[in-house]
């Protein structure tokens, strides 16, 4: 089945929008810092899939929307639109504008779509908008209900990373299944004081070291989408405990999961883009750590490169990129935020992808979302508005509870063809479906 | 022509001559029976007893006066209407769940709306209007277009209505049972069956209800119910009538781009209003309100008058409700005839001579005075004038000479509620009781316009100091009222 019959079997969409129950009130702003502007072409992508039960089956539209406003009276900001500051500089207007929902249906059941390929499987469960070409009007959080034919549903949440990190994003979409399930807010979230516009220098960008782990772009003007991205495919691939444990395995103990999963990843695209653009510099996300139930909406991100001076990095075996990836990070999160200047907030950065990224999504709570005690079966989760070098999100935990093969899970965001390939090199050399 | 206008009186003139006019017939009798009694002091005790042999030597004629009396009496007493009470009466508070923000409103013109023309029209009246950011639609009109299905219609009647009246039973001890008139006007949502039918068969009211639905009455139907109401309750004594005004949203949803037609879409908004009223006489003690007046005048037979509010198709085929560029003028010329009908029912002597003898003199002496506009802040201690819109109250102060806290009901009921159509007067009664300025004795005045085109008028007399805080839609907020209300509103 192709991509476009996927898609197509999703139908009967109807856009409607929730509003934040009380008002926020008048002139509120919601102030961007210099890291969530350099993120704010990304978007973060998830879809939760829930299998049909009784409660699934229970829920109306008005039943799942009804939580939605006083969820959002604590998320106010959330419910905002871009506005600029005179000199240019993005902000958020808390004007209480509001979170889109949309409704559709599709004609497949639950199983028969977790059977369609990754890449054509979350997309059509999740409004792939961006924010533009009118921003004044264009929402920063989209909610859609899919129903399957067997009951099932899916719930796809699609977040501007401007807002804040995947961190903060599902933290917030966790709040409202807390409410669903009718507990009370918790009493120390929100009202978020939003942030105040504080006296900002004017800044050139240092000359002297432009950071690596960012690429600038053309300038976006009112449309945030990377403009001429190649299309990007995703797949995700679980690695079992054990197949990481004989990874970790001689002299690279030390080496925890996560720059294990990436240096494996390294080698693997290294080997596949050989005599092409090998990736000699790749970048680290990290999030800080943060409470489970912090409520602040940031982008908290740990952004450092890994370089290797030799001219081929698929000729490194694995245990000495593994090495590199641990020690011989470069922290770049201030140069990267002293990238921005102050009043006009710009210029436009690409961060996923200026390089090949590799993201820790450890603190992103994915399973934190159930209906009403149901837990999904499955969650996707992705980034949009990756670069060409891709990325790959490393999540702890692989949500993908294929048959009991558990461990963390990779979510590859790559070209298509650089993903059948990889696929062969793992299999090739690790032994890894 | 500069008008000339009547020069100012001291304020002790203007006290005693107000005084005197309006107890004239009370001075009078008062200085009658002075007088007789000081005569009869004068008689010595002898004459007055001769006095009253007189009299009983003519019984027939002295009877005869007794029994005029009497009869004249009795007569007077049987032809008085019977009083027709307001026990109590509740609105409908919209859940959070149903609230439109501005920037909300805006964002959905924009995507349902391609005319970029009539969404800035749009934006204009919004920035204009009046209105808070907490007013609601109902839940269809959330959609992106609006999804106007009857079942939507029906379900916002059932809970506007519904909750208004287990309100309205909740504060009354009203049963079901009890009613045995029903009145329910809702202009533009006329189901079969009726509204009417639809309380009837919630409430499992009795068989033998007199139960009527107007529709089509504009947004003075209220009023309009109210008459009818207590016409019903003169003819059936020892009754109870319920009287339901609503205006459905679900329906109405104009999707075209011709702007006469615009203005709905941005004020009218949910609300609905559920009003008991008896004639039963061991209510009188428990009744908030008298019903003294209903003036109603119909300027239908003006062509102008008659197509100022119209509901037609637009030329791409849309329904909608257009307005006419003269409605402010049509609806001053309503008001003032309404009054000339008030006037002498409630304005106290005294006004009414300075209004003749400036009318005569206007028509006689000097065409150039100005005409004198009665204070009606003699008459009246509140006034709830419908929130049809900003203009509509701007101009009702200006006609009648209003202080800005008389027009207060109206102008915060229009920014916390919107335009709630034919509710709208029970909204803004509601805010008054609720800021504990309704006395005992104060007199009320609600005005309702409507297309056709109507202004009626209702005049109540409280029979009892209501104590805040009142239950009903303004609990929560009424603390934050009034608020300042911008000219313009920056979106």
């Amino acid at each position: 089945m192709g991509v476009n019959s996927d898609a197509a079997a999703v139908y009967g969409h109807k856009l409607s929008t929730v509003v934040p129950g009380s008002v926020s009130g008048e002139t509120v702003v919601h102030e961007l810092a210099d890291m969530d502007l350099v993120m704010k072409l990304h978007y973060v992508r998830t879809v939760y899939y829930f299998q049909q039960s009784e409660t699934v089956d229970g829920l109306t539209i008005v039943d799942l929307k009804k939580p939605m406003f006083r969820w959002l009276t604590s998320y106010y900001p959330v419910t905002g639109r871009i506005r600029r500051t005179e000199a240019g500089r993005p902000l958020v207007k808390c004007n209480d504008c509001g979170v889109r929902i949309v409704e559709a249906n599709c004609c497949r059941t639950l199983e028969e779509w977790l059977q369609v390929p990754h890449s054509a499987r979350w997309r059509p469960l999740v409004p792939d908008k961006v924010l533009g070409p009118d921003l004044r009007f264009s929402p920063m959080v989209y909610v859609q209900f899919t129903k399957f034919q067997c009951g099932g549903m899916a719930i796809g949440y699609s977040w501007s990373h401007v807002l804040g990190d995947p961190v903060a994003g599902t933290n917030c979409i966790n709040l409202w299944g807390q409410l669903l399930a009718g507990n009370p807010p918790p009493k120390s979230l929100l009202p978020h004081s939003a942030r105040t516009p504080t006296a900002r220098p004017a800044r050139q960008p240092p000359v002297s070291a432009t950071p690596l782990s960012v690429k600038q772009v053309e300038p976006a003007g009112d449309l945030w989408l990377i403009a001429d991205a190649c299309k990007m495919a995703t797949d995700s691939i679980t690695i079992t405990e054990s197949r990481l444990k004989h990874l970790q395995s001689e002299k690279l103990n030390s080496v925890p999961a996560f720059e294990m999963i990436s240096a494996l990843f390294w080698h693997c695209l290294a080997s596949v883009r050989r005599g092409g653009r090998e990736p000699r510099v790749v970048t680290i996300c990290r999030h800080k750590p943060r409470a489970k139930k912090c409520a602040e909406l940031s982008n908290e991100q740990m952004i450092s490169t890994v370089s290797t001076s030799h001219a081929s990095p698929a000729d490194l075996d694995l245990a000495e990129l593994a090495l590199l990836v641990s020690k011989q990070k470069v922290d770049e999160t201030t140069l990267v935020e002293e990238s921005i200047d102050g009043d006009g907030g710009k210029p436009d950065f690409v961060v996923y992808g200026a390089n090949l990224t590799f993201v820790d999504m450890e603190g992103v709570d994915l399973s934190g979302l159930d209906i009403k005690g149901e837990k999904p079966v499955q969650v996707d989760s992705v980034i949009d508005g990756v670069g060409d070098e891709g990325a790959v999100l490393v999540f702890p935990q692989g949500a993908d509870a294929g048959g009991g093969s558990k461990g963390p899970a990779a979510v590859l965001i790559l070209p298509e063809d650089q993903i059948l390939k990889l696929r062969e090199v793992l299999k090739r050399e690790f032994d890894m479906a | 022509m500069p008008a000339v206008p009547l020069p100012e009186f001291p304020r002790w003139a203007k006290f005693g001559y107000r005084f005197i006019v309006n107890n004239f017939v009370t001075l009078f009798l008062v200085g009658s029976m002075t007088a007789v009694g000081w005569e009869l002091l004068q008689l010595g005790p002898d004459e007055i007893m001769a006095l009253w042999r007189s009299l009983q030597e003519q019984p027939v004629s002295s009877l005869s006066a007794v029994f005029l009396v009497a009869f004249v009496a009795a007569l007077y007493f049987m032809s008085r209407p019977r009083p027709v009470y307001l026990v109590d009466y509740a609105c409908f508070k919209p859940p959070s769940t149903c609230r439109v923000p501005f920037a909300t409103f805006m964002e959905h013109t924009r995507l349902i709306n391609s005319d970029e023309k009539s969404v800035q029209f749009q934006t204009r009246i919004l920035e204009r209007s009046g209105l808070g950011e907490e007013t609601c639609l109902p839940p269809a009109n959330h959609y992106i277009p609006p999804n106007p299905t009857m079942e939507a219609s029906r379900a916002e009647a059932q809970l506007v209505i519904f909750s208004a009246i287990d309100d309205l039973m909740k504060k009354t001890g009203l049963g079901p049972k009890d009613i045995d008139i029903l009145v329910v006007n809702c202009s533009l949502f006329s189901p079969t069956p009726s509204l009417s039918a639809m309380i009837i068969n919630k409430y499992k009211l009795r068989s033998n209800v007199r139960s009527f639905n107007l529709s089509g009455m504009g947004c003075s139907a209220g009023l309009i119910s109210i008459d009818l109401a207590r016409d019903l309750l003169q003819v059936h004594p020892r009754a109870n009538a319920l009287v339901v005004s609503t205006e459905i949203i679900t329906p109405n949803f104009y999707a075209g781009n011709q702007r006469s037609m615009l203005l709905p879409n941005c004020l009218f908004r949910m609300g609905a209003a559920a009003i008991l009223l008896s004639n039963r006489r061991r209510e009188a003690g428990r009744a908030k309100y008298r019903l003294a007046h209903v003036v109603r005048t119909h300027k239908g037979a003006d062509d102008r008058a008659y197509r100022c509010i119209y509901e037609e198709e637009d030329a791409e085929g849309h329904s909608g409700i257009s307005l006419s560029k003269d409605l402010m003028a049509i609806a001053g010329e309503a008001l003032k005839s309404n009054i000339t009908t008030m006037g002498p029912l409630v304005l106290p002597v005294s006004e009414q001579l300075l209004f003749a003898l400036n009318l005569v003199g206007r028509k006689l002496i000097n065409p150039e005075w100005k005409p004198y506009i009665p204070d009606f802040e003699q008459a009246f201690d509140h006034f709830c004038i419908h929130a049809g819109g900003r203009a509509v109250i701007d101009q009702l102060q200006k006609s009648l000479q209003l202080s800005a806290e008389h027009v207060e009901a109206s102008r915060m009921t229009l920014h916390r509620f919107g335009n709630t159509s034919s509710s709208s007067l029970w909204y803004e009664l509601n805010y008054i009781e609720s800021k504990g300025r309704m006395r005992r004795g104060d007199w009320v005045w609600q005005i309702g316009f409507g297309s056709g085109f109507k202004c009626n008028s209702a005049v109540w007399k409280c029979l009892r100091t209501i104590k805040a805080p009142v239950d009903g839609p303004w609990t929560e907020c009424i603390d934050r009222y009034p608020v300042d209300i911008p000219e313009i509103v920056n979106l």
